[in-house]
């Protein structure tokens, strides 16, 4: 009870937190956005063509009324139509985002899960030739640029160049028309796919963040092992690995977890735009990169709106973790 | 916990490494697939043909659409043949009257926006429809200008607030089959835009049934319908009611000296569209689509990356590919269908048109000095491939009002005599004026911006005196050259129709910016010719007074012009397909894979 009661006082702290995003946001858009205009006039504009054009747009109403039209439209969670295709945004939301989440998913379980694990070993030989090893291959990981390990693991893995094991671009289509099979079959189909698809841009990922998570959980651990309790622990003759996995790991859950869940929201709506520009994949991050090149500002809108709502609730989602991980805390104050 | 973790990991590795030892399901069947896959630079963004602007676009919305006419497949120069039309129109003797048939009996693919789902006759009234919708300020609509002031009544239809229900007087529907166009002065590119994307017969069903999502939604009665469409490629599927059409080699076109190496022989009887499905995948990352290319089971049709043209290719003009990458592919180098050029913002009294006649002919002079330090050669090694063509004047090679006389000094290089213009115009280091050079912020542009620059140091202009002004976004960079902001202007043009008043108009007085004309070249002589040959028919006449005003371009030096770009194009070679960038559209009803007879790495 006291934890609902704790989400709930803090989504309506988070109210006036969201207004002010949305408004930083929107001024951004409206005055520093690209201006469509003179993206969808024809070849030999006149200067009355040019003005139905800003008509249509809602580009000749005075900013406090787009603003307000803006208000209502994350209100009702109803951002109009593209203005490129014309498509509803929530319908491209609901088409895009299931995308962008499952091509990240793996890769962010696989990185955390691998990035903990290769921290608390480099924390548990510290100074060793574990310790080394992981921090070099961390320190590589960061460094090298994100696009050069696209282009070299596209390569390696998707062409004739290379092993030539996954295909080097695209996404699941619906089975062909031909196909007359059972659940089973077609859940299968889909299986297959979303691996064969989703493999190398996992790889990729996973090499890329795996750096930083490590890097970042090994400070934490090693923080954590310097403690009295460390000591006192194993003056008490517990093994080595109890100490680390029960006790440190335990105890350092706290920033660890608060960097998983607050990286959630960019995994579900922002998408990865590399990753999905260079694996032809049709993801939020595809949609949401056009769309800030060409000026669409309903789509827009609604990828910050939901962006920011998103982080809202990992804002709330890792209080209430906390408590889950140490009992102790109090949400009163 | 550790042995958990260890499990869970093992469980993750395994899952992904299964599909590679997996049978990929259905795989028997789907290789008996017919689909023609291939990949352009760019992507659409809508397919509605009132917006569809782009050669993507194009592309897209001609395979669905029909047009009255298109351009034959292999003719070059181009040449336009009848589509849904019955042949071509009758014109009044007044050149003021156009009546064209269509094909009776041409069906839109079915749709749900159609009563029972089946797609009705084509009629004329279709097109009255469309030509309205481009008309009407809420459809956005890019194609306006081509018929702006031309149609009687259409502007005023537009003026009056484009009620549909409302007749136009230039726009009379005779029976279903025939339409009578008047246009209020003779018009001789009236045909050539009706083959436009622009001009596609529409029904009012499916604009009303699916509203603002009609531009993902097409209807048309084109050979392909539209399956699906995503950001990342688009799936078109036979039209079921396509009309029975076949292939005709010599009917389109075929010149066996020059296109015989392509194969396209295998096409004649075949029936329109010869694949039951084409993919266009959008792949705007060259390495991406190389790679994908390459591979061998992905895209079949696609062009060579810049940066690796000299690893594929051993000669370029024509091109000759390797060893290794011959036995894989064919290929050809393909010129655009418009050119490169860089203009002058004649509206800048610093450089261009100025009240005081001494300074107008100094800035004459600076600007044939700027011109004569432009090394087109260079540009085209360093950023081209060499592969570009480089021509005097506005005119280029493919149009017929191209003059091969005209002298190469225009389009070369020297140092000594750009400095004699600057000294003639009394032009000194102190004394000569700030150049803005605008570009959109690519890594591209501001590299040709440094090569400028040094061709200008190399002539005595002051480095300082040249200098960058980038916008963030072609919109941006647009939006500044509409409101004359920009003082020197790269552009490129991609021509709606082979006829050389498209690039004229370019220079036309009364279409200066926000118009087509981002020169803001305004010469009374100039626009006297344009007037009078906007309204001629072709003629060798017509054809000199073209070549007229392309020599008083150059005389005026409002632009520096220019290039046609070439793309080296590689296509696998159980591929039978003939590529064209603008004007041509639906091509991919052509498109042809032998079956059996797989490239190598083909599945």
């Amino acid at each position: 009870m006291e934890t609902f009661q704790y989400a709930v006082r803090k989504l309506i702290y988070s109210i006036p937190l969201l207004f002010g995003v949305t408004l930083i946001a929107f001024t951004l858009m409206v005055y520093f956005g690209p201006d469509l205009t003179y993206s969808l006039l024809g070849k030999n504009a006149s200067p009355e063509q040019i003005a139905e054009v800003q008509r249509e747009l809602g580009y000749d109403q005075p900013f406090v009324q787009r603003y307000l039209m803006f208000l209502k439209e994350v209100v009702t969670f109803d951002f109009g139509n593209s203005i490129s295709t014309g498509e509803e945004v929530t319908s491209i939301l609901a088409r895009t985002v299931p995308i962008s989440f499952a091509v990240a998913l793996p890769a962010f379980i696989i990185s955390n899960i691998l990035g903990v694990g290769l921290a608390l070993l480099a924390a548990y030989h510290r100074g060793g030739f574990w310790d080394k090893s992981v921090m070099i291959f961390a320190v590589v990981g960061m460094s090298v640029s994100y696009l050069m390990i696209v282009i070299a693991f596209q390569i390696i893995f998707c062409t004739t160049y290379g092993l030539n094991w996954f295909p080097v671009q695209g996404w699941i289509d619906p089975p062909p028309d031909y196909i007359d099979a059972g659940f089973f079959e077609i859940a299968y189909y889909y299986w297959y796919y979303y691996w064969l698809y989703v493999a190398v841009p996992t790889l990729t990922s996973i090499f890329v963040s795996l750096g930083y998570n490590t890097r970042f959980f090994r400070a934490v651990i090693v923080e954590e092992l310097n403690r009295d309790y460390v000591r006192t622990a194993k003056a008490y003759g517990i093994g080595n690995g109890k100490v680390m996995i029960k006790h440190v790991l335990k105890n350092s859950l706290i920033p660890i977890v608060t960097r998983i869940i607050i990286s959630l929201p960019f995994v579900i709506i922002a998408g990865n735009l590399v990753l999905e520009k260079f694996f032809g994949i049709p993801g939020v991050g595809l949609v949401t990169y056009d769309a800030i090149t060409n000026g669409d500002l309903p789509v827009v809108k609604a990828v910050v709106t939901c962006t920011a709502i998103l982080y809202v609730f990992a804002l709330i989602l890792t209080d209430i973790a906390y408590k889950i991980i140490d009992p102790r805390i109090s949400y009163s104050k | 916990m550790a042995k958990k973790l260890i499990t869970s990991l093992a469980a993750v590795g395994l899952l992904l490494t299964i599909p590679c030892g997996c049978k990929k399901p259905f795989s028997d069947r789907e290789q008996d697939n017919n689909v023609f896959r291939f990949s352009g630079s760019g992507s659409p963004v809508t397919m509605d043909p009132a917006a569809a602007s782009s050669t993507y676009e194009n592309l897209v919305v001609t395979s669905i659409y029909d047009q009255f006419y298109e351009y034959k497949y292999l003719a070059r120069p181009f040449e336009l043949k009848p589509k849904l039309a019955a042949g071509m129109p009758d014109v009044s003797d007044d050149g003021l009257v156009y009546t064209f048939r269509i094909k009776k009996g041409i069906r839109y693919a079915d749709d749900p926006c159609f009563p029972d789902g089946e797609g009705r006759e084509v009629v004329v009234q279709d097109f009255i429809f469309s030509l309205k919708r481009i008309f009407d300020p809420k459809n956005l609509p890019q194609g306006e200008w081509v018929w702006r002031g031309k149609i009687k009544g259409l502007d005023e239809w537009k003026a009056t607030g484009s009620d549909y229900s409302q007749e136009i007087e230039g726009l009379k529907a005779v029976d279903d089959y025939t339409l009578q166009i008047t246009v209020n002065e003779p018009f001789p590119q009236l045909v050539y835009t009706l083959a436009m994307g622009y001009s596609s017969f529409v029904p009012r069903e499916a604009v009303e049934h699916y509203g603002k999502e009609f531009s993902l939604n097409p209807v048309g009665s084109g050979p392909y319908a539209l399956k699906s469409f995503t950001t990342r490629k688009a799936v078109l599927a036979k039209n079921e009611n396509y009309r029975e059409e076949y292939f005709d080699l010599e009917y389109e076109g075929y010149d066996p000296e020059t296109q015989a190496w392509v194969g396209l022989e295998v096409l004649d009887g075949k029936r329109i569209p010869i694949m039951d499905n084409v993919e266009a995948h959008f792949m705007k990352e060259s390495m991406t689509r190389w790679n994908s290319l390459n591979k061998g089971n992905e895209i079949h049709f696609g062009k060579i990356p810049t940066a690796l043209t000299h690893m594929v290719a051993s000669q370029l003009k024509p091109l000759k590919l390797k060893p290794d990458y011959a036995k894989k592919f064919k290929g050809m180098s393909l010129p655009d269908f418009g050119f490169v050029y860089m203009s002058f913002n004649m509206a800048d009294p610093r450089i261009g048109h100025n009240q005081d006649p001494e300074r107008d002919r100094r800035n004459r002079l600076l600007r044939m000095a700027i011109r004569k330090a432009f090394d087109w050669d260079q540009r085209n090694q360093r950023f081209y491939n060499d592969m570009g063509i480089i021509f005097p004047g506005i005119i280029p090679p493919r149009l017929d009002a191209h003059d091969p006389d005209l002298p190469e000094s225009y389009v070369k290089a020297d140092y000594t005599q750009a400095r004699e213009y600057l000294e003639a115009g009394g032009w000194t280091a102190e004394n000569l004026p700030i150049l803005e050079y605008g570009v959109t912020a690519t890594v591209l542009d501001i590299q040709m911006f440094e090569q400028f620059r040094g061709w200008l140091e190399k002539i005595g202009y002051p480095r300082e005196k040249v200098v960058l002004k980038t916008y963030a976004s072609f919109g941006d960079y647009n939006r500044a050259v509409k409101q004359k902001e920009v003082m020197l202007i790269p552009m490129g043009w991609n021509l709606d129709y082979p006829d050389s008043e498209n690039v004229l108009q370019l220079f036309y007085g009364p279409n200066q910016s926000p118009g087509s004309n981002t020169s803001n070249y305004d010469n009374p002589e100039f626009n006297k010719l344009f007037k009078q040959t906007k309204t001629m028919q072709p003629s060798p006449e017509r054809t000199e007074l073209y070549q007229k005003m392309n020599r008083m371009i150059l005389e005026d030096v409002p632009t520096i012009s220019g290039m046609t770009r070439n793309n080296p194009y590689v296509w696998y070679h159980n591929v039978v397909y003939y590529h064209s960038d603008s004007p041509h559209g639906s091509l991919l009803k052509y498109a042809y894979m032998r079956p059996g007879s797989t490239g190598e790495g083909m599945n």
